[in-house]
């Protein structure tokens, strides 16, 4: 736990040492969605006429909100994959890795630390953008509060969980670039942020229905524009709680079979 | 397969805090898949039917035996690419061991690493190791964390470091305003901060300018006469020289010879230089050669302005020693302006051992 907080403070320490990141942070959440909302207006005409196709297919006629949601779980969730996975990356890019291995602090401890880093950084992430996006776009969640703490904690959960799988993956190939685009492009096309998944072919859908990112967006999207209940997201919940289990298994499983692999090729330092 | 299974090495005995045991390591060397379908199509083309390049294994350390004990220094003196860093890479759990054993403070550093890990501490080779982004006390504050310093004690025992490590007065700024040889001192600041018994030093002073090289190596003699066991490697034959109680050489991955400094210059008597400056002109060395059969002229200098001959001598065996030839010369009578003896460096032991200069 104390190697956990170690990190943590560490990685925020030197997050604060870069005071241009707080220009993203301002901007990037309002910047981002607008360029869907405004091709969503375009789409649906000078009167919105288009919305009431949209709203047969998606549920809800706030486009806005409903795009809103998915750019912003998007950016929340995607942070917190890349930073995660990328952090062992990191540690070798500043050289820093070998200095904290030959500690004794439990490795998973260190990477938990890293974890937590970039959960309160996306979870700032969060908050700018929900207060941004309140007086910009006028959004105003609808359901229950508790409910969508609960949806995102899970979500979360199966993102430190892919983090951890990428952060041995990264460990290996050495290169975070490429997994980056292809992950990225995935849950940026399947997942739906801007859009119902079922406008896709039937083969696409089912590259969605393996993604987390889908669930999540669906689920808080419901309680947040539609008002949906425990009952109504319970079967989404559950499904983004199996991704965390699954992907933190496998993550543990796979960090520790390249972690040794590399002890044994000796790249622990290369980059 | 593990290091115990392949080399079925016994219980580590003996009082050494740092110990390895036929200790090996062997990388493979990988083939580029373009280059071997380069290599399979020009096969093809010259109608060459031989196979196409192979992966290579490449023994970085091979069969190393070492013991450091308390308060003693053991220098690891090689050139680069000698396997020095890839066996500090073991010994510090980073890179596992082909075959043999290592043991650190009584644990084996395949079945106990982190134990191994926290009898420990490490300076690597280059500055690169240090967060550049935090303050030096702010790096030592995190590293007291991952190495298990009580955090009641924390405050105190950085300062305790910094204080001994003549960092105190910068400790708040940032590392990247730090000089090479700070940046060094902070790394040796951050391997003492859980008082360990073992010390591995990666090329200490690698990249120091001589008066913060001299400091750090005045404080390695400190941490020795603390009783702590450090391995030390550098390829300054100076450093090794002056440092420590014994001198491994290490070239191609081997130890080809172990012991102090002075017994391995003894085995080198014949690279001993007798330096004879005689009165007058016209000398002929070919007298003394006359009377001590294995006595060779090096060099013979006639300077006319000073009337000064001097003579550079060697034995091409060890038999001989300077009042040999003092006594054949005053047995010639010749008048003795000066005479001094040359002993070999470690840089000479090391050619006669591995057929190359420490920086070739």
């Amino acid at each position: 736990m104390r190697a956990a907080w170690a990190v943590a403070r560490k990685e925020l320490l030197i997050m604060l040492r870069y005071p241009t990141w707080s220009v993203g942070l301002l901007v990037w959440p309002v910047l981002f969605p607008a360029g869907y909302v405004f091709f969503g207006r375009a789409l649906a005409g000078p009167a919105g006429e288009g919305l009431a196709a949209f709203e047969a297919r998606a549920g809800t006629a706030d486009y806005v909100g409903y795009v809103l949601l998915g750019t912003t779980l998007w950016m929340v969730l995607n942070s917190a994959l890349w930073m995660l996975g990328s952090h062992l990356r990191m540690e070798q890019w500043r050289g820093t890795l070998e200095a904290n291995w030959v500690s004794p602090a439990s490795r998973f401890g260190m990477l938990a630390g890293a974890g937590a880093a970039q959960v309160l950084q996306s979870l700032t992430l969060l908050g700018v953008t929900l207060i941004e996006l309140r007086l910009l776009y006028g959004l105003a969640p609808r359901g229950s509060l508790a409910l969508m703490a609960v949806l995102l904690a899970l979500s979360v959960l199966s993102v430190v969980g892919l983090g951890l799988v990428f952060a041995s993956l990264v460990l290996w190939v050495r290169e975070t670039e490429a997994m980056v685009f292809l992950v990225r492009g995935l849950f940026t096309v399947f997942a739906g942020i801007t859009f119902p998944i079922d406008v896709m072919p039937p083969w696409m859908q089912a590259i969605g229905r393996a993604l987390p990112l889908t669930y999540a967006i669906r689920s808080l999207r419901g309680v947040a524009l539609a008002g949906w209940g425990w009952d109504q997201v319970k079967v989404d919940a559950l499904a983004i709680a199996c991704f965390g289990i699954v992907s933190l298994a496998l993550g543990i499983g796979l960090f520790r079979a390249v972690e040794r692999m590399a002890r044994q090729m000796g790249s622990l330092a290369q980059y | 397969m593990s290091a115990r299974a392949a080399g079925g090495i016994g219980p580590v005995s003996g009082d050494g805090v740092i110990v390895a045991r036929d200790l090996t390591k062997r990388f493979r060397r990988k083939v580029a898949r373009s280059s071997r379908l380069l290599q399979r199509l020009r096969g093809r083309r010259e109608g060459d039917s031989g196979g196409t390049p192979r992966d290579e294994w490449i023994v970085a350390v091979d069969s190393v035996s070492l013991e450091v004990r308390p308060g003693e220094v053991l220098g690891l003196l090689g050139p680069n690419g000698a396997g020095k860093s890839t066996l500090i890479r073991m010994l510090s759990t980073l890179v596992e061991p082909s075959s043999g054993r290592a043991v650190i403070c009584g644990h084996d550093v395949l079945e106990a690493p982190a134990a191994a890990r926290a009898c420990l501490g490490v300076v690597m080779a280059g500055e690169r190791h240090l967060y550049w982004k935090l303050t030096g006390r702010e790096n030592l504050h995190y590293f007291a964390t991952l190495y298990h310093v009580p955090a009641r004690a924390i405050p105190d025992r950085v300062e305790a470091v910094l204080e001994r490590l003549g960092l105190t007065a910068r400790a708040d700024e940032l590392v990247e305003r730090y000089s090479t040889g700070m940046r060094q001192r902070l790394s040796l600041a951050r391997a003492l901060l859980h008082d360990p018994p073992a010390l591995l030093l990666d090329e200490p002073t690698l990249g120091l300018d001589p008066q913060a090289a001299r400091a750090l190596r005045e404080l390695v003699l400190e941490l020795k006469a603390e009783g702590r066991a450090i391995l030390l490697t550098t390829h300054y034959m100076e450093e090794a020289d002056f440092l420590c109680d014994r001198v491994a050489i290490i070239d191609h991955g081997r130890i080809v010879a172990c012991d102090t400094p002075a017994q391995l210059k003894r085995r080198l008597a014949a690279h001993r230089l007798f330096r004879l400056e005689l009165a007058g002109l016209g000398h002929d060395p070919e007298r003394l050669r006359a009377r001590l059969g294995d006595l060779s002229v090096v060099s013979a200098q006639e300077d006319a302005e000073a009337s000064v001959t001097r003579l550079t001598l060697a034995f091409s065996n060890g038999r001989h020693d300077a009042s040999d030839i003092l006594q054949v010369v005053f047995a010639e009578g010749l008048h003795v302006l000066g005479f001094s003896v040359k002993e070999p460096t470690l840089e000479d032991v090391f050619i006669a051992m591995t057929g190359r200069a420490l920086r070739d």
